[in-house]
């Protein structure tokens, strides 16, 4: 499939996904769209529905009642959809990890291809994460 | 049983949460609204038990984004309560600054929301656009664009640099100049007051009833602000109004935040000017927390937060409660949802400023005469928009 | 000030112990009697119901309920001790506080009190949870203090 990536790499469709964030993650994330990083000039567009999505950004710890419906989502997306999780709450699960409503496996309810980590990511890390992306998809 | 995945999407770009709303409609008109909630529930009052005083601080940063300061602040002021324990007056006005330029930084994001939400997405671009100072103040004072982990119990952990004032000051007279554009646009639009204008009414009667706070409840005519009730920190020793309207509606709700961002920019001056004469420690050596029991509250841009500390002599809390001011503003959707059309659904369930790192949601519409139907609200708030543009430029 | 010993005064037969602090006042009400307390702090005082808090100590379980006095800036906060473990019953303001509705669903959920009267018992956060309802009531452990 590395013709169909190298098309994909070129206008990459996102997804924005929240499964119990705090909300900064996902604030620095539509941060990306105002004029100061503005994404879209690299024809990066978020998208209402999964099914036209080309990256879910999953962004938060998935709570046990939000963990099904995570699943079902990804199982909807249209395959290949590649997942980056942002923040440190999909990587480790941040503070929460001790928390009575967190106690399954993430790898388990959605594979994550590409961790950002950082308690929000900076910008200029979120913008290096895609580029990362676009690198491998380029390959 | 199914859920139809929003037709505004848990996960639509610019809705973070997801909440359960179920809206009855029959015909045009919102009959009923029901909320279903517990998505962002993340446990934190229990997982607060086994941490210490300041690792809590670390924690409750993290409740919700946006009042990033409010929650940090109030847990200080619980713990402080317990013992009734002294701040430094420097470590006073550094708390106050931070705390009104989080409130600037508030208001501004929900500004640029409500323009999504109606079909302005100028406003929307230049309200974030507008955004990045305040974000850039916040990086010169603390390090970090957000979570800035400065709060501690008997003062602050980081001073501001002398230095940097003069920079700082010039930051606020950009923002300063682009809210007058703001209330300029507020007063003079045709389009944005007949749209906002008469919309999700919330009556005074309501919002006691309700218990509601912040802005929901001050655009309905209830007193209530802890800035002015209780004033910690430096909040008796600067100068400013408390903002309260009649109305009840979108329109008054969206006019006290304007004016609230003004008076906070006033705020931000005066400690500012403070900052550069009143010398002394930023943190005062605090001993054993006693046993006994704390009140802790502060005027986050939504409301009024509220941490409520139980200790028993050792240095972790036995009961740490949290309560945020969504928590009280949401149920009023009870009352001022009943009777409004459709396409004003979306900009009044927006309108009390719903933080829903606190609550979750997503919209089912049950329609009396038809199956459940997915309406696109976004797309019905925006031709309402665009028709009564159309009306008034054309008639 | 004078607030303060008003409502002390007009109460004294229907309150027990009380802890007075710098604009704190935390007094004991028995179940009987919360309702009208409530009822006068409400209606008559004006105060605001900021919210309610629940705990487990080796005394019993208390609810903490938190009135704001918003032109004063006091707290007036009473509390309801249930000695009853395994069947925590006790009268729900609701009928009287409307603000006191979702809390109390809360309480009810997670350390499993029976408020009587209140307009709607269902479980708040933990509906239709996958891990059952209160999720195995993770605070009912006993405190000391």
């Amino acid at each position: 499939m590395g013709w169909y990536n190298k098309r994909l790499a070129k206008s990459i469709w996102v997804f924005h996904m929240s499964a119990s964030p705090c909300n900064k993650c996902d604030i620095e994330i539509l941060d990306l769209l105002t004029p100061k990083y503005d994404l879209e000039r690299l024809g990066i567009k978020l998208v209402g529905s999964v099914r036209h999505a080309d990256v879910i950004l999953l962004s938060g710890v998935i709570n046990n009642k939000v963990a099904p419906i995570v699943k079902k989502i990804y199982e909807q997306a249209a395959k290949p959809c590649f997942v980056v999780g942002v923040g440190t709450c999909p990587a480790s699960g941040c503070c929460f990890k001790e928390s009575h409503n967190v106690d399954h496996k993430r790898e388990e309810t959605i594979p994550i291809d590409l961790y950002i980590p950082g308690c929000p990511p900076q910008p200029e890390a979120m913008i290096e994460g895609v580029a990362k992306l676009m690198g491998v998809l380029n390959a | 049983m199914s859920r139809n995945v929003i037709p505004v999407g848990p996960y639509h770009p610019l809705l973070e949460e997801a909440e359960y709303f179920t809206l009855t409609v029959d015909g045009e008109t919102v009959t009923d609204i029901d909320l279903d909630i517990g998505w962002m529930h993340r446990g934190h009052e229990l997982i607060s038990e086994r941490k210490t005083f300041t690792q809590s601080i670390y924690l409750v940063e993290r409740i919700c984004g946006i009042c990033s300061t409010s929650h940090p602040l109030a847990c200080v002021h619980a713990v402080e309560d317990v013992d009734n324990i002294e701040i430094p007056e420097r470590a006073a006005y550094i708390r106050t600054l931070v705390g009104e330029l989080e409130r600037i930084h508030s208001h501004l994001l929900w500004f640029g929301l409500a323009g999504h939400f109606i079909g302005y997405d100028t406003l929307w671009m230049w309200c974030w656009k507008y955004r990045e100072p305040v974000l850039q103040m916040f990086e010169i004072i603390s390090g970090n664009r957000n979570h800035y982990g400065m709060m501690r119990v008997g003062g602050v952990a980081q001073d501001v640099d002398p230095a940097k004032i003069k920079e700082l000051r010039k930051l606020v007279d950009t923002i300063d100049k682009k809210m007058l554009m703001i209330a300029g646009a507020a007063k003079d639009d045709p389009v944005l007051r007949s749209r906002l204008k008469g919309v999700g009414v919330l009556t005074n009667k309501d919002a006691i009833d309700y218990c509601a706070v912040g802005p929901t409840a001050r655009a309905s005519g209830v007193h209530t602000d802890v800035r002015k009730d209780e004033p910690n920190d430096a909040y008796g020793w600067v100068d400013f109004d408390e903002i309260v309207l009649e109305g009840g509606d979108v329109y008054d709700k969206f006019v006290v935040r304007v004016l609230e961002t003004i008076e906070s920019s006033k705020i931000v001056r005066q400690c500012l000017d403070k900052l550069e004469t009143v010398k002394g420690p930023i943190l005062n050596n605090v001993g054993e927390i006693g046993i006994g029991e704390g009140i802790g509250r502060y005027e986050a841009p939504r409301g009024e937060v509220f941490h409520f500390i139980r200790t028993d002599g050792t240095n972790r809390p036995i009961r740490h409660k949290v309560r945020a001011p969504s928590y009280v503003n949401i149920p009023t959707f009870q009352a001022s949802c009943k009777g409004i059309p459709v396409t004003d659904a979306l900009i009044t369930l927006a309108s009390v400023d719903p933080c829903y790192c606190c609550t979750e949601r997503a919209i089912r519409i049950i329609d009396k005469n038809h199956d459940p139907t997915r309406l696109d609200l976004m797309k019905l708030s925006r031709e309402k928009t665009e028709q009564i543009r159309r009306e008034i430029n054309g008639g | 000030m004078h607030k303060k010993e008003k409502f002390l005064d007009k109460m004294k037969n229907k309150i027990g112990d009380t802890i007075e602090k710098k604009g704190r006042l935390y007094f004991e009400v028995p179940n009987e009697n919360i309702l009208e307390v409530a009822g006068y702090l409400f209606i008559d005082m004006g105060c605001r119901l900021s919210t309610a808090t629940c705990m487990e100590m080796y005394r019993g379980i208390e609810v903490l309920y938190h009135f704001s006095d918003d032109t004063t800036g006091d707290y007036f906060c009473p509390r309801v001790v249930m000695t009853n473990r395994n069947n925590p019953t006790m009268n729900s303001i609701s009928p009287v506080v409307k603000g006191a509705e979702w809390i109390e669903r809360e309480m009810a959920e997670y350390w499993g009190v029976t408020f009587k009267g209140h307009p709607r018992p269902e479980p708040l956060l933990t509906k239709d949870h996958p891990k059952g309802e209160g999720l195995g009531q993770p605070f009912r452990i006993r405190r000391q203090a």
